[in-house]
Formats: structure tokens, sequence, C-alpha cells
């Protein structure tokens, strides 16, 4: 599942701290890229159910982060 | 697939029942990114939030039920995260206008906090202002500035 954070709705440091977070789960895979508008994560796992459920998860936690710094970064 | 909800605006408000999920529509002139945050940040924990930019001055909120869900509890969600964003919105505004009265009573509390001044406090306070220029004589009481002349010779008045 393909994740599109807006670089100037979601800090990147916090889409690093959230994929560092998430880096132990076992077979699940995280690419990382950047569009000049947003930051990219694709989310490979052994199904498409859990590619969903753990997008939806990183994505929630990448949000949580970027409120806690006071919003994207500066 | 996605449909509008019953009872919500076409166009601010999409559902797709089948994805447990709908995406509002938000006017960021009305509702300031900082009160979308803060809502967003409420509903974190019951449901999953992606925010984006829409076109123009608008933000898309995307939220997602971490159960199915149908029609009926994706539009009561919708309801509430509105009231939260309107609360949220509203908040941030009192918060605007009451700033300098906030300011004013921490700077108390915290002068409070302080204590009184020690005696080397006052020694060292410096009482060398220039004197209180009162031209009109507003700091003047009635008596000083309404007292009748003293008559020339009478030894008895005050």
């Amino acid at each position: 599942m393909r994740l599109q954070f807006h670089r100037t709705l979601y800090a990147g440091t916090a889409i690093d701290a959230a994929l560092g977070r998430f880096a132990h789960l076992a077979n699940t895979r995280f690419d990382r890229s950047e569009t000049p508008e947003y930051f990219v994560v694709e989310v490979s796992a052994s199904s498409p159910a859990r590619s969903r459920a753990v997008a939806h998860e990183l994505a929630n936690f990448a949000l949580g982060l970027t409120i806690e710094q006071g919003g994207p970064d500066r | 697939m996605s449909e509008s909800l019953l009872g919500m605006p076409p166009g601010r408000v999409d559902a797709d029942v089948g994805d447990a999920s709908v995406t509002l529509t938000v006017d960021a002139t009305v509702y300031p990114l900082p009160a979308v945050y803060a809502a967003a940040y409420c509903f974190i924990a019951r449901c999953y939030v992606l925010l984006d930019r829409g076109d123009g001055d608008t933000l898309r909120v995307v939220l997602t039920g971490k159960q199915p869900m149908d029609a009926a509890a994706l539009r009561a969600l919708v309801g509430e995260f509105g009231n939260e964003l309107l609360a949220s919105a509203w908040r941030r505004e009192i918060t605007r206008q009451n700033r300098g009265l906030i300011e004013s009573v921490t700077m108390q509390a915290f002068g409070g906090a302080m204590g009184p001044p020690s005696l080397d406090d006052l020694e060292a306070f410096d009482f060398t202002d220039e004197p209180f220029d009162d031209p009109l004589g507003i700091a003047q009481s009635w008596e000083e500035k309404y007292r009748k002349p003293k008559p020339a010779g009478d030894p008895e008045a005050p």
C-alpha cells in the first residue's frame, strides 16, 4: 500500500521516527521516497490486508508525532 | 466506491462504506491547520487519520475505521469529528483573543510566587526616579487644589 504524506502537513523527521519504530515488523518492507510535494512510503507485507493495516498504523503514528512536535519541519 | 452520506453535504463529505472510510473536505480559512491537528489528534486512538491538501485552501481529512463500519457509524464519526473540529477552532480563537489577559495573569502569578522583596532587594532598589509630572494637577487632592487662601495677618487661620 502506498502512503503519501504532504510535506506541508507532515514532518519528515516524524515519518522517519515512525519508520524506525515499525522497522522491526517481520515480513514487512518499507520503501521511502520523495516527490516535490510528498513523502512517499510504500508498505509491502505478507498480505494486502496486513499491508493496509500496517500502513494505516504507520500513518497514525507519523501524524501523532508530527502534531506533538508542532507541525512539519521548519 | 465513494458515495455521499445521508444528511452530509455532498462534495464536502464522501464515504466509502466498503472501505469503512470517509473523506472530509475542510475549508482551511474557516478551520486553520492547528485546529485540524487538534481534532485529528483526538481521533487517532479511535480510527486511522490521514491528512492531505485539497484544491485551493482546503484540507482533506480521511478517517478510516479500525473495524468495519456501516453508513450510520460513518455518519456518526463524521459528525463527531466536525464537532471536535469546531470546538478546537473556537478554543484557539478564544485563546488568541485573551492572550494578553492570560499573559498578564500568568505574570502576576509568577510575581506573587517569588514572594515579597528582601531587605537587600529594597536596599538595591533605585528610588531616584524623576518627580511625577502633573501639569493639570490631577494627582492633587480636592483640598489642596481648592484650598482658600489664608487671610493676611490672621495667625489663627490654618
